[in-house]
């Protein structure tokens, strides 16, 4: 890998042509601009412009007190919003020198494993789309529907749920959701493993993706990539598993890791982990203990003994961290967050390097960075 | 009508022999003043191609409802990729000092007639964002909005209505958008 | 998985002491508040080859390097190392003056180190030394030279 692999660094020869991508484009959520230069349908040498829906959030942060962040940060990535709730809590926590309730943490688990399912359908809906596969699309986001609900249930909200809360979370489950979460999870796994069935038989579909846009556990190490595109290699890394939090070392499931790293194993590796999570969410279902969901007293006004916390969660797309410094005051000092998408995003033109054009769509959906985070 | 050459933006054209153009607009207002309006005007609000186009969180929402559930095709709304083949842009989420100029770009690459939705708080009014150093605030001063769908993010349902609005406004004529007047210059 | 992670866990321990030990005066203020974080203070002069020394031993993921502003006399650039077979992740800080804030790029050490130095550099006007490609990367071109991320920023919140 050189560094070159991530610029245009000479105008276009004579052979060659630019082509941009964007930054209006319907490959992903958010726009980008992907500069590519091809020679006939090869591209040589790739660059990508981001910034377009930079927010700024971190000086916006800075301004905020402690619990007017908690909002904010469901918008970093609306897609993951539970896991960015949680590890900011699990942060503040630990600035604060508090604990979940036990129900709470396994209430944090459910949320954010229905949060993995459901950004992880709308990935590869998206993803299926640029393929050329509308009608897993729709499938896709059909069964996304029934994961939303499951989500408004608890949280209230379809989308940006604000769940967790310091000590706890908002609120406890409704009556009755066990009976409704199940039943709608079965159909759900049935579903995926239709899906999945029909996605691995269609042979256009499996010329299309298999061995393209390969990324070996070595270079993904290398390239700093996290989440599935890394475990698609064959590398077993999950922060659930690595460096249990909440009350994952307590639960059963397996790494999903597949050993091609191509477009395929990608997205089988997302497949895959949407049932991972459906068999955790039955477990924390069946398991969770009755008890309060939140402390006695919510600490509304927050002020942390000046200190420092890093603290890291396994996002639906990798390694999303939260680095807060505080100054003893009612707002962060610094609020640096570190995306996974990020990440992916950096990785991308590397791996364009020497693909066809035809291609770029779905190596890039494949990775499934999701823009807002990658700028924040 | 014009002497020597008719001007296309940059280009000039030569007028080839037995060809006359006419620059009043004699047909638009003729339809304009007759009950003939009313039908065109039925025709485009019956089929309001939206161009998705997200941007923000309230984009997730602009995915979802083109599709199965929410499915605005039963009103005749249905997401389109290109800016050219669509009628409606939305904003849906930050607009930023960096994506300004691309979005004006890609309005003015849309064919009239056209509106515009604005989505979402970030849109309206900037948002949770609206202090930051980088977005851009108050975009009704620079595009021509018909509805404003507030929320954060504004629920299917929501924007369905903001939708079925607009098709009242176009069927009342009170929507702004812009047909292009030949009378005026512009080609 | 057992064994692994009790392999693991013994190199955790003592990778801040041969840290230490193995640059005594570059390295200080060595603390590590809970099992997997640990911290110290690097002098900035020598950030190339501690993270060198960490690549070999093992931290071959580069998470997160961030800028913090201490006005008015100095700067801090924070890099968060960690490894993709292991649970600790190393923070380490290094004071930058304010006036002439510049570090060496990791860029020839962690591929993926670019983005982030381009980003602290937009943000905060900290140089990285050699990095190959140090302009914007999330502000429009105009921006540069503001560096919104400072304390003293003017332009927040912002007047329009
Ligand atoms: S209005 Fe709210 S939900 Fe919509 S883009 Fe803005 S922050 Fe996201």
């Amino acid at each position: 890998m050189t560094h070159e692999a991530t610029q245009i660094t000479s105008p276009p020869k004579p052979s060659e042509m630019l082509l941009h991508l964007g930054p209006q484009h319907p490959l992903q959520p958010g726009p980008f601009l992907l500069d590519l230069k091809i020679e006939g349908e090869t591209i040589r040498e790739a660059e990508l412009k981001i910034g377009y829906i930079h927010k700024g959030m971190e000086k916006v942060f800075e301004d905020r007190t402690y619990i007017q962040i908690l909002p904010l940060t469901d918008r970093i990535c609306y897609l993951a919003s539970n896991s960015n709730n949680d590890v900011y809590c699990r942060g503040m926590e630990e600035l604060l020198g508090i604990e979940p309730t036990d129900r709470a943490k396994y209430l944090r688990v459910l949320t954010n494993e229905l949060c993995r399912i459901q950004s992880h359908l709308l990935g590869i809906g998206e993803y299926t789309t640029d393929v050329g596969f509308l009608t897993m699309f729709i499938y896709m986001v059909r069964e996304r529907e029934s994961v939303v609900s499951l989500l408004e249930a608890i949280t209230g909200s379809r989308l940006n749920h604000n769940y967790a809360r310091f000590g706890g979370v908002a609120q406890d489950l409704p009556p009755g959701y066990k009976e409704m979460a199940l039943k709608s999870l079965g159909k759900l796994k049935e579903l995926i493993k239709s899906h999945d069935d029909m996605m691995s038989s269609d042979s256009i579909y499996l010329k299309r993706t298999k061995g393209v846009g390969t990324l070996t556990a070595k270079e993904a190490g290398e390239l700093g990539v996290a989440g599935p595109p890394l475990r698609a290699a064959g590398v077993n890394y999950d922060l659930r598993r690595l460096e249990p939090y909440l009350v994952y070392d307590e639960l059963d499931f397996n790494v999903i890791t597949q050993t091609d790293g191509d477009v395929f194993s990608r997205v089988k590796v997302r497949l895959l982990e949407i049932l991972e999570s459906i068999y955790i969410i039955e477990q924390c279902l069946d398991q969770m203990p009755s008890g309060p969901y939140k402390q006695d007293v919510t600490p509304y006004i927050t002020r942390p003994e000046p200190g420092e916390v890093y603290s890291r969660i396994e996002d639906p797309r990798g390694e999303m961290g939260m680095y807060i410094i505080s100054d003893g005051s009612d707002k962060p000092y610094r609020f640096r967050i570190r995306g996974p998408a990020f990440a992916t995003a950096q990785a991308l033109p590397p791996l364009l390097i020497g693909t066809y054009v035809a291609d770029v769509a779905a190596i890039a959906a494949s990775m499934d960075s999701c823009t807002s985070e990658v700028d924040r | 009508m014009e002497e020597g050459g008719i001007k296309l933006g940059e280009i000039e054209l030569e007028i080839p022999p037995n060809v006359s153009f006419t620059t009043t607009s004699a047909i638009h207002d003729f339809i304009k003043d007759s009950p003939m309006q009313k039908l065109v005007n039925w025709g485009r609000k019956n089929s309001l191609w939206f161009m998705t186009h997200p941007m923000g969180c309230c984009g997730i929402e602009q995915i979802c409802v083109g599709v199965a559930h929410y499915d605005t095709d039963r009103f005749g709304i249905i997401p389109r990729a290109s800016p050219r083949q669509a009628d409606v842009m939305m904003i849906s989420g930050y607009v930023t000092k960096k994506y300004l100029p691309a979005l004006k770009r890609v309005w003015d690459q849309m064919v009239e007639p056209k509106w515009i939705l604005m989505m979402g708080e970030c849109a309206i009014s900037g948002g949770p964002w609206w202090e930051s150093y980088s977005t851009v605030i108050n975009m009704d001063e620079i595009f021509p909005v018909d509805i404003y769908i507030p929320g954060c993010p504004p629920r299917p349902e929501a924007l369905l209505e903001g939708f079925i609005e607009l098709q009242k406004k176009i069927v009342a004529q009170k929507d702004r958008t812009v047909i292009p007047n030949p009378a005026d210059g512009e080609v | 998985m057992g064994d692994e992670q009790a392999a693991i866990q013994v190199i955790d321990k003592t990778i801040m002491i041969e840290l230490s030990d193995k640059f005594p005066d570059v390295v200080s203020d060595v603390d590590v508040p809970s099992p997997n974080r640990a911290i110290a203070r690097i002098d900035p002069s020598k950030v190339h080859e501690i993270m060198q020394f960490l690549l070999d031993k093992g931290f071959d993921h580069l998470s997160c390097i961030s800028g913090v502003d201490y006005p008015p006399d100095k700067m801090e650039v924070v890099y968060h190392v960690t490894s993709y077979s292991g649970p600790l992740v190393i923070t380490l800080k290094a004071s930058v003056p304010r006036d002439d804030p510049n570090i060496d790029s990791l860029c020839d050490i962690y591929w993926n180190a670019n983005w982030y130095e381009r980003e602290t550099y937009e943000l905060y006007g900290i140089k990285f030394n050699d990095c190959p490609y140090l302009k914007v990367l999330l502000l429009v071109e105009e921006m540069e030279g503001e560096w919104p991320l400072r304390k003293d920023y003017a332009g927040y919140p912002n007047p329009t």
